[in-house]
């Protein structure tokens, strides 16, 4: 695998759990 | 004054500050003090971002130490350590903290779940901390060893366990791929904190005057969810390469601008007067001239990031 593909692939997978964090949290404002 | 000396100086912050704060938080369930409550997690704030500088200055005395005969390399690989993994749960209690105190502004109190979370990582950032402090006496204060032959004897035999500094350190200049991950990162991290960062001061220096503070303001965990991948990203790069960074002017500069840029994160959050701008408000004077110095110290901190290797020596 390339090396573009390798850290494209591990900053999305890292972008995904900040974005359901964020989402969680920002959630936790309407309660 | 320099580096070692300036660790002398913060290091205490984050060992006594902890206690202290620990302490303020527990006193404020027995007496059902609401205002203790938030001193305390307003303090735990504070100290995760003192931190920082009390880390790095700490590193940097390290590189100047390496080559002095008197100072035993693997016992200060010992603090090292232990403050690195110090670090992340100062940080994590900060965060946690902060949290509290936005979701106090929401609706009015914390959750039990984000206080209990708090007080578990700042019970455990105690127990670091004081083996962190403990660790670094041993450096230059052989008089408070219980047993000196002991000590020696383990000094001896220091193995990289996967949380030391020397392991991720080898894990970011090891991988041809950990270091543009962690860049990339670095920027999305950059825009998550600066675009929400720069609408929420935007606002208070007059514009989408239709919107009130507290709107904007909703929207500030995911700059401190930017914060933290940059933190994260960033503490990655300085371990990887300590030396292009600590003899770096530039980022002395980032690092005094984002403390005092990270308190006006704080200042949002926790001051009354940028609240009481609702919709259709003019923000006063002192809050306008706030907003316009957090931009500037935004902007200086990524205008450093980005001249490090131009004023200073990075790469």
């Amino acid at each position: 695998m390339s090396l573009a593909v390798i850290v494209s692939l591990n900053v999305l997978a890292v972008v995904a759990v900040v974005a359901v964090v964020g989402y969680l949290i920002d959630r936790s404002a309407e309660r | 004054m320099n580096t070692p000396h300036v660790h002398l100086l913060l290091n205490h912050v984050p060992t006594v500050g902890t206690v202290i704060a620990v302490a303020l938080l527990i006193l404020s369930f027995i007496r059902k003090t609401d205002g203790l409550r938030r001193v305390s997690l307003e303090l735990f704030c504070v100290i995760a971002l003192i931190t920082l500088p009390a880390y790095l200055s700490g590193l940097g005395t390290a590189l100047q130490f390496e080559q002095n005969p008197d100072v035993v390399k693997a016992i200060m690989d010992r603090h090292h350590d232990a403050a690195v993994f110090g670090s992340i749960f100062m940080v994590l209690t900060g965060a946690a903290a902060w949290l509290c105190l936005w979701q106090r502004r929401r609706l009015g109190r914390s959750s039990g779940a984000m206080i209990g979370t708090v007080l578990v990582l700042s019970v455990l950032t105690v127990a670091a901390m004081a083996r962190t402090a403990s660790l670094g006496g041993e450096i230059r204060h052989p008089e408070i060893l219980l047993d000196p032959e002991a000590a020696a004897a383990v000094t001896a035999e220091v193995a990289p366990s996967f949380m030391s500094a020397a392991a991720i350190a080898q894990f970011v200049t090891g991988h041809t791929w950990v270091w543009p991950t962690m860049e990339a990162l670095h920027f999305i991290g950059l825009w998550l904190l600066f675009g929400v960062v720069m609408l929420v001061n935007l606002r208070m220096l007059g514009m989408m005057k239709s919107a009130s503070f507290a709107a904007v303001h909703r929207l500030l965990p995911w700059a401190v969810l930017g914060l933290g991948i940059n933190l994260t990203t960033g503490m990655m790069f300085v371990l990887g390469a300590p030396g292009q960074y600590l003899e770096n002017i530039a980022f002395f500069w980032k690092m005094g601008l984002l403390l005092l840029a990270g308190l006006d994160v704080l200042y949002l959050t926790v001051f009354d007067a940028p609240w009481a701008v609702g919709p259709g408000d003019e923000a006063p004077p002192l809050e306008k001239a706030m907003a316009a110095s957090a931009l500037a110290m935004w902007v200086g901190v990524m205008y450093f990031g980005r001249m490090l290797p131009f004023i200073g020596n990075a790469f």
